[in-house]
């Protein structure tokens, strides 16, 4: 699947920006120039030899900051995506496998978190729990979960309906086998879909909370906290926003961008696509043939931010 | 930034979505925002068109639009500004801060001092007809007292009780207090309709005063409409008809407000006062007694040791505060008073100037290396100010650790805290926040009960001092100085009450930590 992924433009372009992305949360804090909590008595000064890109309201080094608030924001995104995934796919495969009680029982647990507003919600935990993004993001990461949960039940009907799982049943196959050997495989291409989208929803969760104030204590740099920090100060500084609104942005885009590209290569619209004379035309000869196929002519747009 | 839980295309089935349904989404969404967008603008239009057309509209944002329009729930913080366009009180202050008369024409203490009496002007009428005499007045002072939900019990303990003669409200004090004029003004006592408040709760959402203004429509936390008050004692220096009172929306946004015409008067944050002055605005600071400082609890380690209060009082660089915070507007403070105002003790001034190797000296003495102490900084939400608090504690080798913490009002409140920050917008009488601040149950001491030796003392004397005695300043300046030995309170710096206001604006009375409309005219140019 990797391969395959990597064979398409946009999961290249998806794939080279998210290590990029990487490489920053694990390297930013040892590449920034300057402490990032160090105040200086040059506040909000313009770009400079010394500061690459200003300083903010203290006279601390933006670009230090940035680097340095890059492993929050990763780290925290990921947290969402993964609780999300383990709280929602396991009972998503069940619910179709282990009877009718334990399905409508995690259909409302599901139906309830969709109903609860996240952010809010989360805003909510924090104010309980104290001002932590741990917990914040385990929290969003529970009620983001039923998206999970839902991919994985419906793939899991799909297949499970199948006449070789019914084969498998009436040659009296246990239900954990069926999982492991007919369900886990088919199940998996749409839930990666789903992770590389929903890490980029945790992108915009922990920027919008950063960005309010929460989850984090001041003065640990976040890019959400940076771009609210520089929001009061436009009349000194008015393209400071620019860059860790583009850093936010273009981190959703890839993770968007990735999705797209798992889905285009993957179960029956990755077989479709293989299938498709057009498609592998698209892919021997470059961007012509594509404009005329409208599924996949801008996977950018299906984004879920 | 909005978010999304499901994506727009969850899985492989999604991916047949077809791009004439996104088309005819973004085409409803421009009809959308163009029908909600285009009646707006007009709107905006025929408003900025009202204003030209000849009654005079104040229209305020404001960072501070009051949660609560019963005065006595709103307590004595800078929201009373707001609520004194509805409500007026007993006195009022004038430039100096010194009580001059509002509802009441005059007042006279007896000769004990223990009791003040307060004479009503003639047929004054609450805007709901209920008369203003001395019964509201107690009403408004028993309310104060015991209603549940009062933020403004503690303010009152020196009146034992009010005795209701007509026009003439006497108050009888627990001791003799000669600062009762200035205590009862528009921070502490202004007075409702007895009738109206009656039920408090309705009180609160439509508040009915003798002000300059009446509310003609209140959206609670968003806006206020007001009309000038035909009835006020001194409507005849009131030049504006109508008020528009909004919560203002970022600070950012404040300036662009003002700029366009939707606001014609608000308050900025420092850092807007470049961006309004070249949009041609009018930037100026009002006199006030706002006053910052760092709270320590002497009652729990490590400010149980002197050296450490010490060091704390010694790393303080009052000038970073002032640069950073304000722009060059505020000031450095180590009183909560402004210099020049008579409660300001010079003698005070200075008292332990920024002198960090001196920092590390003592903290050497108390037995602490660098590093060894590390402490939790508490406060309520973000604020640069904990930023450079910690900043400069670090520079002397003590760690700070800032925690946000939405219930802090709580612990600060309950004494809990050990470590945190505090800014205060003053009270009209001096002794108040003296007592605010240094007296052993005062709401800003968070080293309750204790308060620093000879203030007690020095209170007292002030108490039974008259305002209009020649050694009023100079008791009032030993108490500041008797206060300020407090090793509970670290002032830092004084942040600026800075306004910005179009030009059609007149220029406001000078009255410290006031906002008064007497005399204010808008002509309606813009």
């Amino acid at each position: 699947m990797v391969r395959r992924v990597l064979s398409l433009a946009s999961g290249r372009i998806a794939v080279g920006v998210l290590v990029l992305v990487a490489l920053l949360a694990l390297f930013g804090p040892l590449l920034a120039p300057h402490n990032p909590l160090g105040t200086g008595d040059d506040t909000l000064a313009g770009v400079s030899g010394t500061h690459w890109l200003g300083t903010d309201y203290l006279g601390r080094d933006v670009l230090s900051r940035l680097l340095s608030g890059s492993r929050i924001s990763v780290l925290g995104s990921l947290e969402v995506a993964v609780t999300a995934l383990v709280v929602g796919v396991v009972p998503g495969i069940l619910s179709v496998q282990l009877g009718r009680v334990f399905e409508w029982i995690t259909l409302r647990l599901a139906d309830t978190l969709v109903a609860l507003p996240f952010l809010l919600f989360a805003v909510a935990v924090v104010a309980l729990l104290g001002n932590g993004i741990t917990q914040a993001m385990l929290v969003t990461g529970v009620l983001v979960s039923p998206l999970f949960y839902r991919v994985a039940r419906a793939a899991t009907l799909s297949v499970t309906r199948s006449p070789y799982v019914e084969a498998a049943v009436v040659s009296g196959a246990s239900t954990g086998w069926i999982v492991r050997r007919h369900v886990w495989a088919k199940v998996l291409p749409p839930i990666a879909v789903a992770l590389a989208q929903t890490i980029g929803v945790g992108f915009v969760i922990v920027s919008s909370l950063t960005f309010l104030g929460i989850g984090v204590q001041p003065p640990a740099p976040t890019w959400g906290g940076l771009l609210a920090s520089d929001l009061g100060y436009l009349a000194q500084r008015p393209w400071a926003p620019l860059t860790p609104a583009l850093l936010i942005t273009v981190t959703v885009w890839a993770c968007n961008l990735l999705a797209d590209a798992i889905r285009d290569v993957s179960g029956e619209a990755g077989r479709a696509l293989v299938n498709d004379r057009r498609a592998r035309a698209n892919r021997a000869g470059g961007r012509g043939p594509r404009a005329d196929r409208p599924g996949n002519a801008d996977p950018v747009t299906s984004g879920g931010v | 930034m909005s978010t999304r839980l499901t994506p727009a295309r969850p899985g492989p089935a999604a991916h047949h979505t077809p791009r004439p349904t996104g088309r005819l989404r973004a085409t409803a969404l421009g009809t959308v925002l163009a029908a909600v967008l285009v009646p707006s603008l007009s709107a905006c239009g025929d408003g900025s068109g009202t204003a030209s057309g000849g009654t005079a509209t104040l229209k305020w944002a404001s960072s501070y639009f009051p949660a609560h329009w019963d005065p006595v729930v709103s307590g004595s913080g800078a929201q009373f500004r707001e609520l004194s366009l509805v409500y007026a009180s007993l006195t009022r202050t004038d430039a100096k801060g010194n009580a001059v008369p509002d509802l009441a024409k005059s007042w006279d203490y007896n000769s004990r001092g223990d009791q003040i009496t307060f004479h009503l002007r003639p047929g004054l009428k609450f805007s709901d007809g209920t008369p203003v005499d001395a019964t509201a007045v107690k009403d408004a002072v028993v309310r104060a007292q015991k209603q549940k939900n009062s933020a403004l019990f503690g303010d009152l303990t020196s009146i034992k009780s009010v005795d209701a003669e007509g026009l003439d409200a006497v108050v009888h004090l627990t001791q003799v207090d000669y600062q009762i004029p200035q205590l009862l003004g528009e921070r502490v006592l202004q007075i409702a309709s007895p009738k109206a408040a009656a039920s408090p709760a309705k009180l609160d959402q439509n508040p009915v005063g003798a002000g300059p203004f009446i509310v003609t429509q209140l959206v609670p936390g968003t806006k206020v409409v007001l009309k000038k008050n035909p009835d006020y004692w001194d409507a005849k220096n009131i030049h504006i008809d109508h008020v528009e009172l909004a919560s203002a929306p970022d600070a950012s946004t404040v300036v662009s407000g003002l700029q366009t015409g939707v606001y014609n008067f608000a308050d900025i944050a420092p850092s807007q006062a470049d961006a309004a002055k070249k949009a041609g605005l009018d930037v100026f600071v009002q006199p006030g007694f706002n006053a910052s400082n760092i709270s320590l609890n002497i009652n729990k380690a490590p400010f149980d040791n002197d050296k450490v209060v010490d060091a704390v009082r010694h790393a303080v660089n009052r000038q970073e505060f002032v640069d950073k915070l304000t722009f060059g507007y505020g000031e450095a403070t180590d009183q909560p008073f402004p210099k020049g105002y008579v409660a300001y003790d010079p003698k005070s001034a200075d008292a332990y100037p920024y002198d960090p190797a001196k920092s590390k000296k003592l903290l050497a003495e108390a037995g602490y290396k660098s590093g060894d102490i590390k402490l939790d900084l508490v406060i309520p939400a973000e604020d640069p100010q904990a930023e450079i608090v910690q900043s400069q504690l670090a520079k002397v080798g003590i760690t700070v650790t800032i925690k946000i913490d939405k219930n802090w009002a709580t612990p600060f409140f309950a004494k809990d805290l050990t470590f945190s920050v505090y800014g205060t917008t003053g009270r009209d009488s001096a002794l108040q926040t003296l007592t605010a601040h240094f007296g052993p149950n005062g709401p800003l001491n968070l080293s309750s009960p204790y308060e620093p030796s000879g203030f007690e003392a020095a209170v007292a004397k002030v108490r039974e001092t008259p305002l209009d005695s020649p050694d009023y300043t100079q008791v009032l300046q030993a108490a500041t100085r008797a206060g300020l030995k407090s090793r509970a309170l670290v002032f830092t710096y004084s942040s600026p009450n800075l306004f910005a206001k179009s030009k059609s604006v007149s220029g406001l009375p000078k009255n410290p930590a006031h906002i008064d409309w007497t005399g204010v005219t808008v002509s309606g140019s813009d």
